[in-house]
């Protein structure tokens, strides 16, 4: 469990790293999108308890898992996907326009 | 009794129907804009004066468990905003927008969507989710001018706002971890007995995430790009509601959550109202060396909104008045001065302050509606941005904030200064300047209905105060608000 946890950190604070320190914009996305997936599997963590089944309420199942976050985490991937896509293609428009990916050059072209 | 539900509902139905009406019934598209705009204003003057006492709406009578909607004096602002603004931005676009774009409107009737949700509910993801709807569509009408500027400062504003949201989802999945609920009133009780170190991380990060989603100092630069090409209409309704609604998230989050003891003790007032004092100052001296009018305006609004945190995180019932009071205030006069650069851009193609040399004389109407809207906002009497920051110096004096006081007064003669230098050119004699097009009567009549406002608030202040003075009840003890929601 403990190490599912250093991993999301670790995740999270590569993604961070990626979005601060990169001048290409296609790896800023990917820096959103690590961090995104960090936070993902941050809300399955906070969810899940060890032998736990799906929620279905039966006597059967004793030990079941948290839907809240698993809905939370449905929503998240949802909107991550969308804010990503967005993004995207809002590089594909500044790559036509300027024929770099380098934000500094961007920058620079801009004026 | 369902009304506030209705709030929610309404742009969102018409969001989606004007979709399916672009596609097979082109004719009644507009009909349709207009329609649902006077009816929503209709519902929100419905939900206003219904609001005090506050109601809770349990949606499907799930009770705790189930989504909860709330109208308190503090939503109440805020659909009043949406009340005042959103109407005459349907009516200026309809306008401006040269070329009929029908997507524009698609996403505004979503904006507003998504900023109602966020200012009535009560559950913490559902905020996030109604936050990430408002910015998502905030962007792609930023977006709708397609220029090279346009799209780069875009996607630095996506950037930027879904930075912030990470943090805001990592603090509100790190609350759920530890209290179990997503419901404000629970997670305040359930705070009750959390360590202080692990209180103060989770406030950390929720003020760093809606800090960048309010421009404070660091991570203003965004802000200015965004608006620098963005159709103008889209501006007036950002700079008073989509930066406002982060606000709204951050002081209901915190006073409710939190409660007021605990963000004094931990120190966060005094480096919020610190942080607030440079904020505004830089933002002034960077407004001054502008040459842009948008550009200028979104300085303008950095510093504005750095006064309403002032107000906000005095701490004490006067400051709260002083700063929800400065909400409705800017959201008017950044609305007056916003249009009447749009129509300047609309009818002269007008970009640079070089560029309306002269129209004091050629447009007597809008020119003097811009005058009393930057007068209000520097803060002269008798307009009401006057009001408002004279409440705000007095709340922060009175909570033992002297060196605050002391700057806004220094902040309001910085702002002059560069209000003057465009209010001077306007009114220099110049060549005829080359008209394109005549603005009509619809540009018009919004612009001068948010300046006379500026007016009316200023000389009868008791109109939205009346409103405005209920707010500290329900915020600055948030017993209230708890019982309310529990108990309903």
């Amino acid at each position: 469990m403990e190490i599912a946890y250093v991993a999301v950190i670790i995740l999270f604070c590569l993604g961070m790293y990626t979005i601060i320190t990169k001048k290409n914009l296609i790896k800023i996305v990917i820096g959103i999108t690590i961090v995104e997936s960090s936070l993902i599997l941050l809300l399955m963590l906070v969810g899940y308890k060890p032998g736990g089944t799906a929620p279905i309420l039966d006597k059967r199942y004793e030990i079941v898992v948290d839907p809240i976050t698993q809905a939370l985490a449905l929503t998240t991937i949802v909107i991550g996907g969308s804010v990503t896509a967005v993004m995207l293609a809002m590089v594909i428009k500044l790559h036509k326009r300027y024929r770099t990916l380098n934000i500094d050059e961007i920058r620079k072209l801009r004026g | 009794m369902e009304l506030a539900v209705w709030v929610i509902i309404l742009p969102l139905l018409t969001a989606f129907s004007l979709g399916i009406s672009k596609l097979y019934f082109k004719k009644i598209f507009f009909k349709l804009v207009i329609g649902s705009a006077i009816l929503y204003l209709y519902l929100l003057i419905l939900v206003i004066t219904t609001s005090y006492p506050p109601k809770v709406y349990s949606i499907g009578q799930w009770g705790l468990l189930g989504i909860n909607l709330m109208v308190d004096p503090l939503s109440a602002l805020f659909l009043l905003i949406i009340a005042l603004l959103f109407l005459p931005f349907i009516i200026f676009s309809m306008k401006y927008t040269k070329c009929i774009k029908h997507d524009y409107f698609i996403f505004s009737y979503l904006m507003v969507a998504g900023i109602s949700g966020m200012v009535l509910t009560t559950d913490l993801f559902n905020l996030y989710v109604f936050m990430e709807v408002s910015s998502l569509s905030s962007c792609a009408l930023s977006l709708y001018k397609k220029t090279d500027r346009g799209i780069e400062g875009t996607f630095k504003y996506l950037i930027m706002s879904t930075f912030g949201s990470f943090f805001i989802l990592l603090a509100t999945i790190l609350t759920y971890y530890l209290t179990g609920t997503l419901n404000m009133a629970e997670i305040s009780l359930a705070f009750e007995d959390t360590p202080f170190t692990i209180k103060s991380t989770i406030m950390a990060f929720f003020v760093f995430g809606y800090a960048i989603k309010i421009g404070l100092l660091p991570m203003h630069a965004w802000l200015p790009d965004a608006y620098e090409d963005s159709p103008i209409p889209y501006n007036v309704l950002s700079s008073g509601l989509v930066m406002k609604s982060a606000v709204y998230a951050l002081i209901r989050g915190l006073y409710i959550m939190f409660g007021i003891d605990f963000l004094d003790e931990s120190g966060l007032l005094t480096i919020v109202v610190f942080w607030g004092v440079i904020t505004f100052i830089t933002a002034h001296c960077l407004a001054f060396q502008q040459s842009n009018l948008n550009r200028l305006l979104a300085y303008s609004t950095i510093a504005q909104i750095a006064y309403i945190m002032i107000g906000l995180f005095v701490g004490t019932e006067a400051g709260l008045i002083a700063g929800s009071f400065h909400i409705l205030n800017h959201a008017i006069m950044k609305g007056t001065l916003f249009f009447v650069v749009g129509i300047f851009n609309y009818s002269l193609a007008a970009v640079e302050i070089e560029d309306i040399k002269g129209l004091g004389y050629k447009f007597p109407i809008l020119s003097f509606t811009f005058v009393v809207g930057s007068l209000a906002i520097v803060g002269l009497p008798p307009f009401n941005g006057f009001m408002s920051k004279w409440l705000i110096v007095e709340a922060a004096l009175e909570a033992g904030f002297t060196y605050a006081a002391f700057f806004i007064l220094v902040g309001t003669f910085l702002s002059l200064t560069y209000y003057l230098k465009v209010i001077v050119t306007l009114y220099t004699k110049n060549e005829k300047p080359l008209l394109i097009e005549e603005a009509g009567l619809s540009l018009k009549l919004p612009t001068i209905f948010l300046g006379s406002l500026c007016i009316v608030f200023g000389i009868v202040p008791s109109l939205p105060l009346h409103l405005i003075t209920k707010i500290p009840t329900f915020l600055l003890d948030n017993g209230d608000y708890i019982r309310i929601l529990i108990g309903g």
